[in-house]
């Protein structure tokens, strides 16, 4: 009945089937030293959680606290040159014209038949320096697409992953914890910008940006300073979170993740990204299978339900409407706040708004009902 | 923690309190601790007849969905209802309140194939 690793291992790179073959963030010893149950992630030996349980993380980040996550395992990509806007506007989906020096912006790159590479965060140091934040799982996939492109332009794309340690500190007591170590005034950040100056006793990049809902910054920085800065903000009081909670917050907020939610089978129409897809700023790669997906309709759609029968939809778990199969969980969970099962699922796009919801659990049918997400109250900085 | 000296064991980690023909069933501290925060118990229903080895029910962590198995057979006669509100009992007490279900014992050589806690602390440190 012991299964618990195996949830994680689907995470697996192809590459990195043998424990040997994983890679090790400078936060390796710090997190067995904090009694972290290490466990396989993209390609990472990662803590799924620390000695005291997922659940008293996840509260901790929901509480008040602040929780500090080791995300070093995502890509960072310099994008560099006269070409760098141009460069970018091609490549990604959202309108890069629109951010202003030191702000953030959620995007995707897709390929030409629409669907997704990789969905990534685009920071714009100035005209002709972004800095490109990408799933650990995708990475090389991603690099190795964005140099093929980089061909046509006069811009530089430069992998700086394995010099970088990126920290995410989520919470309401996260500013406080992280102004003690920045030496610039983190209040002057806003929600989705960034500054740049001294961490510690390197320079980084802090933005206020996350993935659990709640206020928080994500902290770029040299390998070579990522233990001082790990133990400085534990000092402050933060508590070290897993992967499990981290996921627990992402789904809460009905936050989509690669492999899950969205994919190379789903374009921008079917995962509710049009948000993020501007078709209005010229060209890009994927613009016209996305027209023509628009137009000819979606064969799948998202939506967001909350059980009202016991049970925890899980990924992959069947929906049903009416009774009749209808399309499957992608990310599922049970939320302590929401008090119950809730789940984003495709269905077919007649059953986005009609129909009587059921997720079928172990051969039963357990009723649902089509909510929102996110599943319980955001606290990030508007 | 200590593992009560009246319990026997399965190699899939669930326990088995043996008073008379009934059997209380758990799960072994180590399993929980392996398994993390249980969120989610599903129990059978009272009176059903189960075998040994047979999946009786179903315990969630945040991440994982686990069957748990009868160490002997019998007629369910009491299920810990108050798990279905409060599965983390099951971390918090594995041995105690976090028991699952109580069976009326159909076969009196039951628990020929059980553990003691000695062989089962032994059999973790394998």
């Amino acid at each position: 009945m012991l299964m618990v690793k195996k949830q994680w291992q689907q995470h697996l790179q192809p590459t990195a089937n043998k424990v040997s073959d994983l890679l090790k963030t400078p936060l390796f010893d710090a997190h067995v030293a904090l009694g972290g149950k290490i466990v396989p992630f993209a390609g990472y030996e990662l803590p799924v959680q620390y000695k005291d349980g997922a659940l008293k993380e996840y509260t901790a980040v929901r509480d008040g606290e602040a929780g500090i996550f080791d995300i070093t395992h995502m890509g960072q990509v310099r994008v560099e040159g006269v070409d760098a806007l141009k460069f970018l506007q091609y490549v990604t989906t959202n309108d890069v014209s629109k951010l202003v020096d030191g702000q953030v912006q959620y995007s995707a790159l897709l390929n030409e038949q629409g669907t997704f590479i990789d969905d990534i965060t685009t920071y714009k140091i100035n005209d002709e320096a972004y800095y490109l934040c990408i799933n650990a799982a995708n990475r090389l996939k991603d690099v190795t697409h964005l140099n093929a492109e980089a061909a046509n332009f006069d811009v530089s794309v430069t992998d700086e992953s394995d010099e970088t340690t990126l920290l995410a500190l989520q919470g309401a007591k996260a500013q406080a914890a992280l102004q003690t170590i920045a030496d610039f005034d983190l209040e002057a950040i806003g929600y989705y910008k960034f500054a740049r100056g001294k961490i510690a006793s390197a320079g980084g990049i802090i933005s206020r940006t996350g993935y659990t809902g709640e206020d928080g910054f994500e902290i770029y920085i040299p390998n070579s300073i990522a233990v001082e800065v790990w133990d400085a903000l534990l000092a402050q009081g933060a508590v070290p979170i897993g992967l499990a909670a981290r996921d627990m917050l992402r789904t809460e907020m009905g936050y989509a993740l690669y492999g899950h939610e969205i994919s190379d089978a789903v374009t921008p129409v079917e995962a509710k990204l049009m948000w993020i897809t501007k078709l209005a700023k010229g060209d890009f790669i994927g613009k016209q299978a996305v027209e023509t997906r628009k137009e000819e309709g979606a064969q799948k759609r998202l939506i967001a339900l909350k059980l009202t029968g016991r049970g925890i939809p899980r990924e992959h778990y069947k929906v049903f409407v009416d009774g009749v199969e209808s399309g499957e969980v992608t990310s599922g969970m049970h939320s302590p706040l929401a008090g119950g099962g809730v789940a984003v699922a495709y269905v077919k796009p007649e059953h986005v708004t009609d129909g009587t919801l059921t997720v079928e659990i172990r051969g039963k049918q357990i009723e649902a009902e089509r909510t929102t997400t996110p599943f319980v109250r955001s606290n990030v900085r508007r | 923690m200590s593992v009560p000296t009246d319990l026997k064991f399965t190699k899939e980690h669930e326990w088995v309190r043996i008073e008379g023909d009934t059997a209380t069933f758990g799960i072994s501290d180590h399993a929980q601790e392996a398994l993390g925060d249980l969120v989610f118990v599903e129990l059978p229903e009272v009176g059903r007849n189960i075998d040994a080895g047979e999946a009786y029910g179903v315990i969630e962590s945040v991440k994982a969905v686990s069957d748990v198995y009868a160490p002997v057979g019998g007629e369910v006669i009491e299920i810990n209802e108050t798990l279905e509100s409060e599965a983390d009992l099951v971390n918090s007490d594995a041995y105690g309140a976090g028991w699952i279900i109580k069976v009326k014992i159909s076969d009196n050589n039951a628990d020929t194939d059980l553990m003691n806690p000695e062989e089962y602390t032994e059999f973790l440190n394998d």
